[in-house]
């Protein structure tokens, strides 16, 4: 199957789920009248557009002309690595911020990318990190005030 | 005399340390995100706008707007030194650009970019001054149905902008607009897919999903695969143009200033196309059009003037009527309600000081951003030198902290993450994001003034048609949408597309 025709049908289902959830929703919040529009009118009808414009980029999957994908998913066989890495190094800083506390969090996430997304030395890895996670702490909790969890090491 | 007053009392806002300091910062940063790729200024505002909350609102916008045309200058050294754009606006800049590097004219190329900026950058900020004001008058007379019918044009002015599937394009505005009901209803109070989780009440957050749509996805796509760049090594000297460039370059800059002064006031990715534009025309009326793309100082000074006039152009939706013409823009729109400023027709004599306060910031700043880009270029050809390896994860923390500070939330990190993937798997199956966060942005007050209208109208769907602008607004957006069905509107749409491709707006 084509890329274009295969990109396009996945992306319609996900949009075609999103419109329906929409307007199955609104019904639940009051739709009002055309006199009266309600909290649920605009994701109602929204909703009954998505859907229809899902249905219709669908069709068009099937008999209509579609603009040709020029770009395949990923450039490098191996890209699929460090993408999945970077976003479970972001969910991980996420979830480790508050017990671990700001600086050493820091210090983990920015060491485990600049050593492993691409490759660079230990020394490297670990100069970086160290003067980015004091750095970052005298930028945003010294000078900026912003109130960073301090972690159960309390800094 | 009334502009007279005016300009000295933004003057006398403006010449307060603080504020000279935050014009600085901006300008400062605007150059460095310029410089940088893989960091836009939709990314760089929204990372400092969570900054912003505990300084006085002239001062943020200020330095908000000073990253956005900052922006400009940078983006013009990195086309010029490393043939990579640090800004799509800056993509027709390589052209030429980079050939005069190439000859040894690095210097001279640098030179009239920045001094081109700088002349731009002063008429636009010119032309804002004399027609937001009257603007904002007229604009007084728009109600609900005016309104509606405006921001329905913005949108679809994108749209049709979009490269590629206008109902793709279509699809991401009506996403971004459901998106946008999450949260209380401003009419009636009553909670929308909320389901009890207390950070959306407010609706979704603008910063968390700009910045995973911009900020994140953008590093995410960059991950991919380890850029290669190549730095002119030979030292940049001579950056004074001499007389023959000069004589060259004054009337690109000047028709370039103009020309991206009034695209810029339009909606869409206004710096990209009247870059694209004015290296169009010039190349046209050239007296040597095949020495395009050879090297030719017009090439640089043209385009680079027209993308920083835009920029002031832009700022005249946002003045005048509260309307955002970009996604950049549209933070700025977000920065004034946040710091509780009502943005519309009012927004000038309401609050003078931020207006004419920002205004005159734009003279200092373009004159702080020559000083910045003509004697110190040595330290941003430095700051290229920085490998991306290294640079990425602090971005990323950037985007984290700063998403973080706004309301200590692990639940708007978590949004923002999301918004992230999101934005990178759309981005992959070729969506467009400026529909989508356009829609988000204005997609409450939207849905407002379309019930408001509706209410006074009795229900009557036809209050849109008989007033005159709302109806003038209504036939635009009309056409623009069946323009694939019109062939000769079709055709400059396809032209316009392959300008704009591959730009964040």
């Amino acid at each position: 199957m084509d890329k274009a025709i295969r990109y396009n049908r996945i992306s319609a289902v996900f949009f075609l789920g999103v419109g329906v959830f929409f307007f199955l929703y609104a019904r639940s919040v009051e739709i009002g009248t055309w006199n009266e529009p309600g909290p649920g009118f605009l994701p109602f009808w929204g909703g009954v557009v998505l859907t229809a414009m899902s249905v219709a980029l669908l069709l068009m999957t099937f008999w209509g002309k579609l603009p040709p994908m020029t770009r395949s998913f990923f450039p490098q066989s191996d890209s699929w690595k460090r993408v999945l890495a970077t976003f479970l190094a972001l969910i991980a800083y996420n979830i480790f911020l508050n017990p671990l506390g700001f600086t050493l969090i820091t210090f983990l996430f920015v060491a485990f990318l600049v050593r492993f997304i691409f490759p660079q030395t230990w020394t490297r890895t670990l100069v970086v990190a160290v003067l980015s996670s004091v750095a970052a702490r005298l930028l945003f909790v010294n000078f900026l005030e912003t109130q960073l969890p301090k972690g159960f090491l309390g800094f | 005399m009334d502009i007279l007053s005016h300009v000295l009392l933004g003057a006398q806002i403006l010449f307060t340390p603080t504020n000279i300091f935050f014009c600085f910062l901006g300008v400062l940063m605007g150059t460095l995100v310029g410089v940088l790729p893989g960091l836009g200024p939709t990314a760089a505002i929204a990372l400092l706008l969570p900054n912003t909350f505990h300084v006085n609102p002239v001062s943020a916008i200020i330095m908000l707007a000073g990253i956005y045309y900052g922006a400009m200058y940078g983006g013009s050294t990195t086309s010029i030194l490393v043939n990579i754009p640090g800004e799509a606006a800056s993509v027709i800049t390589c052209l030429d650009g980079y050939q005069m590097a190439l000859k040894g004219r690095a210097g001279p190329a640098l030179g009239i970019a920045a001094f081109g900026s700088f002349i731009a950058g002063t008429i636009s900020v010119l032309g804002l001054m004399l027609v937001a004001p009257p603007l904002a008058k007229f604009a007084l007379a728009f109600g609900p149905p005016e309104y509606f019918s405006l921001m329905l044009m913005g949108i679809v002015i994108l749209i049709y902008l979009a490269s590629g599937s206008i109902l793709k394009a279509l699809m991401m505005a009506v996403f971004g607009l459901l998106l946008g009901t999450i949260g209380m209803d401003a009419i009636s109070g009553t909670q929308r897919l909320t389901f009890g989780v207390l950070e959306l009440a407010d609706g979704i957050g603008l910063i968390p999903a700009i910045m995973g749509l911009f900020g994140v996805a953008e590093v995410i796509t960059n991950v991919e695969e380890e850029i290669k760049r190549e730095l002119i090594t030979a030292k940049v000297k001579n950056l004074l143009p001499n007389l023959q460039d000069w004589r060259d370059s004054f009337w690109p800059i000047i028709r370039g200033s103009v020309l991206g002064f009034f695209i810029g006031i339009l909606p869409g990715p206004a710096p990209v196309i009247s870059a694209f534009t004015s290296y169009a025309i010039e190349k046209k009326i050239s007296k040597h059009p095949e020495k395009f793309g050879t090297g030719v100082i017009e090439g640089v000074a043209g385009p680079e003037s027209a993308n920083n006039a835009a920029t002031g152009g832009a700022f005249i939706p946002l003045f005048t009527l509260g309307i955002p013409a970009n996604s950049v823009i549209a933070i700025l729109l977000g920065a004034f309600m946040i710091h509780g400023i009502q943005p519309g027709p009012m927004l000038i004599s309401k609050y003078p000081d931020l207006f004419w306060g920002t205004i005159m910031s734009m003279y200092l700043g373009n004159i702080m951003l020559l000083v910045l880009n003509l004697p110190l270029i040595g330290l941003w050809v430095k700051v290229l030198k920085v490998p991306y390896p290294i640079l990425f994860p602090l971005i990323l923390l950037f985007c984290l902290v700063g998403v973080f500070s706004l309301n200590y939330s692990n639940v708007e990190v978590a949004l923002m993450i999301g918004f992230g993937v999101f934005g990178y798997l759309a981005r992959k199956f070729q969506y467009e994001m400026a529909p989508l966060v356009l829609a988000i942005v204005i997609g409450p007050m939207m849905e407002n003034n379309l019930r408001l209208a509706l209410t006074i109208s009795q229900g009557d769907p036809r209050i849109f048609i008989e007033k005159p602008i709302s109806a003038l607004f209504i036939i635009v957006s009309l056409v623009l949408l069946l323009s694939p069905f019109l062939p000769w509107l079709g055709k400059r749409r396809k032209k316009l597309q392959e300008k704009v491709e591959g730009e964040e707006v």
